[in-house]
């Protein structure tokens, strides 16, 4: 047996010798670095410096008040249209369900620049079709990308656009595990079609619906494209700026990365804390 | 309680037409089983009345009064699902009053219901538990349960034993007959199984290829098959089948002579059906049936094969020639493989059935 697992260690070596280097070290290493003073040669352990200013960086304020922001509002925003196109993508009156089920899954393969481009000639303020529409609707057109409360709206609509058919593929999954003979029990009983909605097909895709609410906390706690590319690196004046571009702009744009580090590791924190908070909230009645 | 009344209902799947023309009466407070082979419809025939299926043609009256159009919920029927379908979010307590409540029932009523069911099943202990912490017998009583607290007119059972192990399947075949002498109500119950159907009938409905093939008391078709198909379903073992010819006929009998059996012959009386001279027929033995050698009016050398011994009786699987018959014998538990013994049949124990399989009498 001892014989057995040294050579299924053997095999894995080359693998645990990449993960240690480039996963394991980085994430240790960081950690130490947000210790340090890294704007001095030599760089210098400070265990203040860098957790200090973070409490007190309105910079750093900003990024999460906007991270937490989008959070609160595209999550569950995403996870109730994910969760709509699911049940009309379940739907037995649906034609051609392949075909909406690619176009809702479509987007999560589309190039992140590419996609980040158009979106910025759609809500462009002369010539993009957003504008164009709300015009032909009597409404006046927005400066998407001047102003704040349209920038980080512009951001939502990026993220939900993206993301909602991919969750909506996972719901779906969970929708067609729920057995159709609980529905018709429920006919039976003379339940409506809506209360069966809410009585039983949402209790019965709790576990996914977490799922799926997890995975989009931590992306968005990490959301560093959108805010980068479509409106400009955090713009209006860091209107937009969220944690992840924070982290990019202190590591690699200052060279800070002691500071990046802290910054890292506080997202990493929020992320699991936020989660443990949702797990404990969604729990399953003992 | 109702009666229920399927007059000429069929059923399509797009063009595939699945229950052809089927008439049924049942009357109030009975307890009717469809039996059937898979794929026969009958599970389609339930679900129609139960109004999950369309009824493409005829017309189903509970009550008498003809439901074809109306709501599953407004026709006074409980349904019981083979899987159980039962809520697995809510404890028994919720899954038993959930259609009460949502339909706005008075909670003292509801709660008379819930309890009332509990105690007619003996759930009363399990009321807090989730569908995952109960067996599958518990599962089944709260299925059950969820039916009795909606006060139907009718129960639908749809193969709710099938997922239990034997052992259960006994007990909950004695519980739902105490159920229907208990609660007095038409119940329909489906199945593949025949002694289910045997054990609990007040009447069985034989379907085959969605044709209704005999409907009768249990022992009726046991005794008095309409056909081969209908002898063959039901009994266990199933009734044994020879094949034979018609080669003499007098005003008043004709003589049968079995084709593998050195020429063995029967007399059974003419009748109206009976075909002519030289037609092949088939006849039908149950392997309680067969007399030991000399007590009937034709004997049969076999060979047994393999010998069941069950304790209060035995079958011996035998080749008679290239036919394989099953012979109950109290005695045979001496019998082992390769042993030759001679069996009898007797005329009047003897079904006919003509080459299509319809019997002849």
């Amino acid at each position: 047996m001892r014989t057995q697992n040294a050579t299924a260690y053997r095999f894995l070596t080359p693998y645990l010798l990449i993960f240690a280097i480039f996963w394991i070290w980085p994430i240790i290493s960081s950690f130490i670095i947000s210790f340090q003073a890294t704007r001095t040669v030599p760089w210098r352990f400070a265990p203040t410096f860098n957790w200090g200013r973070l409490i007190g960086d309105p910079a750093f304020y900003n990024a999460l008040k906007n991270t937490l922001l989008i959070l609160v509002i595209q999550v569950p925003v995403m996870i109730a249209l994910a969760i709509v196109m699911a049940v009309l993508l379940n739907s037995p009156l649906l034609k051609a369900r392949g075909l909406y089920r690619f176009a809702f899954f479509a987007p999560v393969v589309v190039g992140e620049v590419a996609y980040s481009a158009v979106f910025r000639l759609m809500f462009s303020l002369d010539f993009g079709i957003v504008n164009k529409l709300l015009e032909s609707v009597g409404l006046a057109k927005i400066d998407w990308f001047s102003n704040v409360t349209p920038a980080m709206a512009l951001i939502m609509i990026a993220v939900t656009w993206r993301w909602a058919g991919y969750n909506a593929i996972i719901i779906l999954a969970g929708l067609q595990s729920i057995p159709e003979d609980v529905y018709e029990a429920a006919t039976l009983d003379r339940v409506s079609k809506l209360r069966q909605f809410f009585y039983i097909t949402l209790p019965l895709l709790k576990p996914v619906i977490v799922f799926c609410a997890v995975l989009s906390i931590i992306g968005t706690m990490q959301l560093f494209t959108e805010p980068f590319l479509i409106t400009e690196r955090g713009g209006p004046g860091g209107g937009t700026e969220t944690l992840g571009l924070l982290l990019y702009r202190q590591g690699f744009r200052s060279l800070n990365f002691g500071y990046a580090s802290a910054v890292a590791y506080t997202m990493a924190g929020l992320a699991i804390a936020i989660t443990l908070v949702q797990l404990w909230l969604m729990r399953e009645p003992k | 309680m109702a009666a229920v009344t399927l007059t000429n209902v069929v059923k399509r799947f797009g063009i595939f037409e699945v229950v052809h023309g089927a008439n049924i009466d049942i009357a109030d407070g009975e307890f009717v089983v469809f039996v059937g082979p898979s794929g026969c419809g009958k599970s389609t025939l339930l679900r129609m009345i139960a109004g999950l299926e369309d009824i493409s043609g005829g017309d189903i009256a509970i009550g008498g009064k003809v439901i074809n159009d109306v709501e599953p919920a407004d026709r006074g029927i409980a349904m019981v699902f083979q899987s159980y379908a039962l809520y697995p979010h809510m404890t028994v307590e919720q899954n038993l009053s959930f259609g009460l409540r949502m339909n706005g029932n008075p909670k003292a009523d509801t709660e008379r219901r819930v309890k009332r069911a509990a105690e007619i099943l003996r759930i009363d202990e399990l009321m807090q538990r989730r569908p995952k912490q109960l067996s599958g017998g518990q599962r089944q009583r709260v299925a059950i349960g969820r039916a009795i607290v909606r006060e139907p007119q009718v129960f639908l059972f749809d193969e709710p034993l099938s997922n239990l192990d034997a052992e259960l399947r006994v007990q909950m075949r004695v519980e739902i007959s105490r159920l229907h002498k208990e609660l007095g109500v038409t119940m329909i119950y489906v199945t593949h199984d025949q002694t289910e159907a045997m054990t609990l009938a007040d009447r069985i409905v034989v379907l085959k290829a969605g044709n209704v093939e005999q409907i009768g008391a249990p022992l009726d078709l046991y005794d008095d098959p309409a056909n081969r198909f209908v002898a063959g379903f039901i009994g266990s073992p199933k009734m044994n089948f020879l094949s034979a010819k018609v080669v003499e006929t007098t005003n008043s009998a004709a003589i049968i002579e079995l084709a593998h059996h050195g020429g063995a012959r029967l007399r059974k009386p003419l009748c109206e059906t009976f075909p002519a001279l030289g037609a092949e027929v088939v006849l039908g033995v149950r392997p309680e049936h067969f007399f030991e050698a000399g007590e009937g009016d034709c004997d049969i050398p076999v060979k047994a094969d393999v010998a069941e011994h069950l304790g209060s009786v035995s079958y011996v699987y035998a080749n008679a020639g290239p036919e394989e018959l099953i012979v109950e014998r109290e005695a045979s538990r001496q019998r082992a493989s390769g042993d030759h013994f001679t069996v009898s049949i007797k005329t009047e124990r003897a079904l006919l059935f003509d080459k299509a399989g319809a019997r002849i009498r």
